[in-house]
């Protein structure tokens, strides 16, 4: 253990630049989503009808619209950075609730075997096989859109992809001899799956959770474009899109804008993802 | 690109367009945003379905460019007493399998459509209908369960099946493989993306326009557009009012009709803090009407007073509207004492948001707190159709019944026990119950005026402006919209 | 290995079957589709009675029942919009799905493993760097965002290729490379991943030291080797693109299942949904299966116990 710990701390001091400005980009856009009021020249919902799909550096009554205006006059700039909160925010409430969901399930199944294995794992070949886009658009329509119906519906639907791992790594570790030490010495199997497992299987999921993320950006922002995403007038990156698709000719910024954050958004994600793997994963390590 | 690849390119681009010319002189094609859900036309009625199927089959009354009822397959009807009517059909009509039209059809399609055994969605537009009999091979008898203004107005939708081959070929066959006596026969129905209909050379009103005409279903707004732009379509529908002004070029025009149907906000006057009239009144005074429709609709649309548009029968001018008062509507809120109060916006998809949210922002400027619940259709409809106290507060709609008709708005709307209607007010139910008994039209315009003046008291709605059906055209396509939104294929032709 | 068969058929079953359990009891919870079928000025006693001969009355647990007794005799019931058999319409419509899943395949494994090998022979080289940068960029670009890019650019701004639907095999190009971008980068990546593996095994040091060279024995041993892994990878990859298709549909107009299964979800057509849905999950846990077994197959010592 100590030794490969050692390893990875050798590793980390050779990051390559990529890594670090991608990190910095990802480190600057949570910056921007955190202190979106301070950031933000106007408010993100303020309308003003005369000023409607105005280009960049357009200025009106003395407010310069930096990156334009949205079909309402309002400024895309703001919407944009306020967006950014959605985003960020629907992907990471989203991966902690599929990852708690997930984990526990993979955890118990892995440890108690028998009925609870059979149960849980049919449940995951049954939660895997039906498509994740397919199942969030029939979720929603029971649940109804919004900011936290849009996280619960995404956990809810990616949690078998940690069960996989965690399960599979839980059977793992559950024999090796310090497990079943404290097995003997009458340790409860939430305590031990807790205090022994979970520190031990915490590498893999942490790479499921970083590919993951970049997949829920994704998933939020595919069902934001189909219309079932964030309440207006709030909005994210997707629906933002999804409005500025009909202004393509129009109006290339509204679409531009958000979808350019967007694609440097899950770029850097995936890059790190890959770099965080590598380190990790022995297997798939190459350089 | 080099500059020789870039001839080459705008050489072969040159030689296919011109070709596509060639084509189109034998094809009409038409992007519609759905493809048709049924082709028997007693089954849905929805746009997409009609305005494909109303070209296969004939009606039993039509309405000319102006909006009055004229015949079609009924050549004349005379009233026998309030609940009789009796209809001359004509002769020279043959159906597209050859056999001919006679009073049985007719009588046969009005009896099927009632059939509950068929469990047609629209049993309920003609459900005041009680029988129809045939009295000789040209007249038909059509018997209603009470005196029943807009009987003619329904008819007009009423397509004539030819009850053989119905009888033969049994429902199930009959959606896939209709046959009518309209001028074009279906031809090749690929479900889900296109429907392609053939001229029917004998048709009794002369020989059809075009070949063949092919509607297409393209969901997304901004493929209609680009594909009418390539050549790929020679008429698009449902162009929004801001995509207009991209619409016309050296090949393609805009073709605008103010139609019958309205933009129209509900306010729920048995719930919530719109259950005070003060606060209706607030929001009506809240809207710039005119600020809407220059500035989302750009100028196509135009602000209404009531809850009606100018093509209909009983529409008025005498009923005073509410002009634009943030000032007053801030007073009103406040005499309400519901300053801050949240009022549910409910929405759909389907609606357009862009509208919706600047109404948001006009209601918050007077001191209410608007918060918007876009789901998807179908809970939508639950909700604003289900208890008042969970209808929302408010929720913008486009109504139109193709009827032309007061009784066809309002009364849906705003009757009591109404699905729609989380409004009652006794006054207003009796004069449109009387206004939809009787057939003095000079009597029924009175009635809708004193109801239009109720509900401008009362604010359960409010008319916002009177929406213009916006198409793009290839240049060369003759062709008049009409009120109700009808897309009929022998009004259009190729100019020379 | 019968036994390993039959174990994982009766698995896969189990999963078939609830699925459409599950899909039922959500679809049923969203409401019925009656309010969307009556004409706007219905009235209440229309609209119960509308739903009462279209059986939506009945509690969900009878509705259930009479719907699996339905596909016990192979019958997956009517759309309640259409009014056609739902097989039907999904039957009519799934040919243009296969169609677009095979040119996105086309897409992702002609760029894809190419791209995989060359990284993997390549390492540590410029052109090893901008492949990788490729491959992530493939997989950072939402679905939705190259789709508009591509109409913009090469249908309306250029106008080489429709925007649109399914009338001609141009119509194809633009929706498969959209489509496929995302699973290129999953092929570039395992194919990179299942070489570097083989090439770090003994007969391939050992056909080195004999003097093949590099790209030789890449062509002659290592690639049918590396192959297997990327055959499974390929198999999984269809549900992903199924599921893709759902988006991409929409966009382009095609007239695929996805369109068919949003715009079904949309009107509750409930047993339209259901079919496509049984449908995707059926191909799904086919092909993990089938992917189980090949493993099986060519490497006797997995033995999967799940």
């Amino acid at each position: 253990m100590t030794a490969s710990a050692h390893a990875i701390r050798q590793r980390l001091r050779r990051v390559p630049p990529s890594v670090i400005v991608v990190s910095v980009l990802l480190a600057a856009i949570v910056l921007l989503a955190v202190f979106a009021p301070l950031v933000a020249p106007a408010d993100p919902n303020n309308q003003t009808l005369l000023a409607r799909l105005k280009a960049p550096g357009f200025t009106y009554r003395g407010v310069t619209y930096w990156v334009g205006t949205d079909d309402l006059g309002r400024d895309l700039l703001s919407r944009t950075v306020y967006g950014a909160r959605v985003s960020l925010g629907v992907a990471a409430l989203s991966v902690i609730v599929s990852t708690m969901v997930g984990v526990s399930l993979g955890m118990l199944a892995g440890w108690f075997r028998g009925w609870t294995e059979t149960i849980i794992m049919r449940l995951v070949d049954i939660m895997m096989s039906i498509p994740a886009i397919l199942l969030a658009v029939l979720t929603v329509a029971v649940l109804g859109p919004g900011f936290l119906k849009l996280v619960l519906v995404l956990g809810l639907t990616r949690w078998p992809r940690y069960t996989r791992v965690a399960y599979a790594q839980t059977l793992q570790v559950s024999n090796l001899p310090f497990i079943k030490a404290s097995e003997l010495a009458g340790a409860g199997a939430v305590r031990i799956l807790f205090h022994h497992v979970l520190p031990n299987i915490a590498g893999p999921i942490l790479i499921v959770a970083t590919a993951e993320f970049g997949l829920m950006i994704l998933m939020e922002s595919g069902l934001s474009f189909l219309g079932l995403g964030i309440q207006p007038p709030s909005a994210s990156w997707g629906s933002i899109m999804s409005v500025g698709r009909q202004y393509l000719e129009r109006a290339w910024w509204i679409v531009a804008v958000p979808g350019v954050c967007l694609f440097l958004l899950v770029f850097s994600v995936n890059v790190l993802g890959d770099w965080l793997r590598d380190q990790l994963d022995p297997r798939s390590r190459s350089r | 690109m080099k500059p020789g690849l870039a001839f080459i390119a705008s050489l072969a681009l040159a030689l296919m367009a011109s070709t596509a010319i060639a084509q189109t002189k034998e094809t009409l094609t038409i992007d519609l945003p759905n493809d048709v859900a049924t082709l028997d036309p007693h089954l849905q009625w929805n746009t997409d379905s009609y305005t494909v199927y109303r070209n296969i089959f004939d009606n039993l009354l039509t309405r000319d460019s102006g909006g009055k009822i004229v015949p079609q397959i009924a050549t004349e009807w005379t009233y026998e007493n309030d609940t009789t009517i009796t209809f001359k059909i004509r002769a020279d009509v043959t159906f597209q399998d050859g056999s001919k039209l006679t009073a049985e059809d007719v009588a046969f399609s009005i009896n099927r459509i009632i059939d509950p055994a068929l469990k047609s969605p629209q049993l309920s537009q003609f459900d005041q209908i009680a029988t129809a009999e045939v009295v000789d091979p040209t007249t038909v008898k059509v018997t209603t369960k009470s005196p029943y203004p807009a009987l003619l107005a329904q008819l007009v939708k009423l397509s004539i099946v030819p009850k053989a081959y119905v009888e033969k070929v049994g429902d199930q066959d009959f959606n896939l493989h209709p046959v009518g006596s309209g001028p074009y026969k279906m031809a090749d129905w690929k479900k889900g993306i296109q429907t392609e209909l053939e001229a029917y050379d004998n048709y009794w009103r002369g020989e059809p326009p075009f070949e063949k005409v092919v509607f297409r279903a393209v969901p997304d707004v901004s493929t209609r557009i680009a594909d009418l732009k390539t050549g790929k379509a020679d008429l698009i529908r449902d162009v929004p009012p801001d995509q207009a002004s991209t619409i016309e070029s050296d090949s393609t025009k805009l073709l605008t009709g103010e139609t019958e149907r309205v933009g129209y906000l509900y306010l729920n006057a048995e719930a919530g803090p719109t259950k005070d009239v003060r606060v209706r009144q607030a929001i009506a005074y809240a809207i710039d009407k005119q600020g809407l429709v220059d500035a989302l609709l750009e100028g196509y649309g135009k602000p209404i007073n009531v809850v009606g548009a100018e093509p209909i029968f009983g529409y008025t001018e005498a009923v005073e509207g509410y002009p634009y008062d943030p000032q007053k509507a801030a007073e009103l809120v406040k005499a309400a004492g519901a300053e801050g109060a949240t009022v549910e916006f409910l929405t759909s998809p389907s609606y357009p948001r862009a509208l919706v949210e600047a109404i948001q922002q006009m209601v918050n400027e007077v001191g209410l707190n608007v918060t918007i619940s876009s789901s998807d259709q179908a809970t939508f409809l639950k909700r604003r159709q289900g208890d008042a106290e969970n209808a929302g507060g408010m929720a913008f709609g486009a109504w139109s019944c193709a009827c032309q008709d007061a009784d066809g708005i309002i009364f849906p709307l705003f009757r009591s026990g109404s699905i729609w209607a989380k409004y009652k007010n006794e006054k207003y139910d009796a004069l449109v119950d009387q206004a939809r008994a009787i057939l003095d039209e000079g009597k029924r315009k009175e009635l809708y005026t004193q109801a239009y003046e109720v509900l401008r008291e009362d604010v359960p709605g409010l008319g916002l402006y009177q929406v213009y059906a916006l198409y793009g055209a290839a240049k060369n396509l003759q062709w008049t919209p009409s009120a109700n939104e009808a897309m009929f294929v022998m009004d259009m032709s190729w100019q020379h | 290995m019968l036994n390993y068969t039959v174990q994982r058929l009766i698995q896969a079953l189990v999963a078939i079957f609830g699925v459409l359990t599950i899909v039922f009891v959500i679809m049923h919870l969203s409401g019925d589709p009656t309010l969307l079928l009556v004409p706007q000025d219905a009235s209440a006693e229309m609209i119960a009675e509308l739903r009462h001969q279209l059986g939506f009355d009945r509690p969900i647990w009878v509705q259930y029942i009479d719907y699996l007794h339905g596909l016990t005799q192979l019958d997956f019931g009517m759309s309640v919009v259409q009014r056609v058999p739902a097989l039907d319409i999904v039957a009519s419509r799934l040919p243009y799905t296969i169609q677009l899943a095979a040119g996105a395949l086309m897409v992702a494994i002609g760029i894809g493993i190419p791209s995989g090998i060359i990284m993997a022979t390549m390492r540590g080289s410029a052109i090893e760097r901008i492949l990788a940068a490729i491959v992530v960029t493939g997989q950072s670009v939402p679905t939705f965002l190259s789709a508009i890019l591509l109409i913009f650019i090469f249908g309306v701004t250029l106008r080489w290729l429709p925007t649109s639907g399914a009338s001609e095999l141009r119509a194809m190009i633009m929706p498969s490379i959209a489509l496929g971008a995302l699973s290129m980068s999953t092929f570039a990546r395992m194919s990179r991943i299942a070489i570097i593996d083989e090439l770090g095994k003994d007969y391939v040091r050992a056909g080195l030291a004999r003097g093949l060279s590099l790209g030789q024995t890449v062509f002659r041993h290592v690639l049918r080797n590396a192959s297997i892994p990327v055959i499974t990878i390929a198999a999984l990859e269809i549900g992903n693109l199924l599921a893709g298709a759902v988006i991409i549909e929409t966009v382009f107009a095609w007239p695929g299942i996805g369109q068919l299964a949003i715009q079904s979800i949309q009107s509750r057509d409930f047993l339209v949904v259901q079919v496509i849905v049984l449908l995707i999950s059926f191909v799904y846990v086919l092909t993990s299966v089938l992917a189980d077994l090949v493993y099986v197959v060519v490497d006797p010592r997995i033995r999967l116990v799940r």
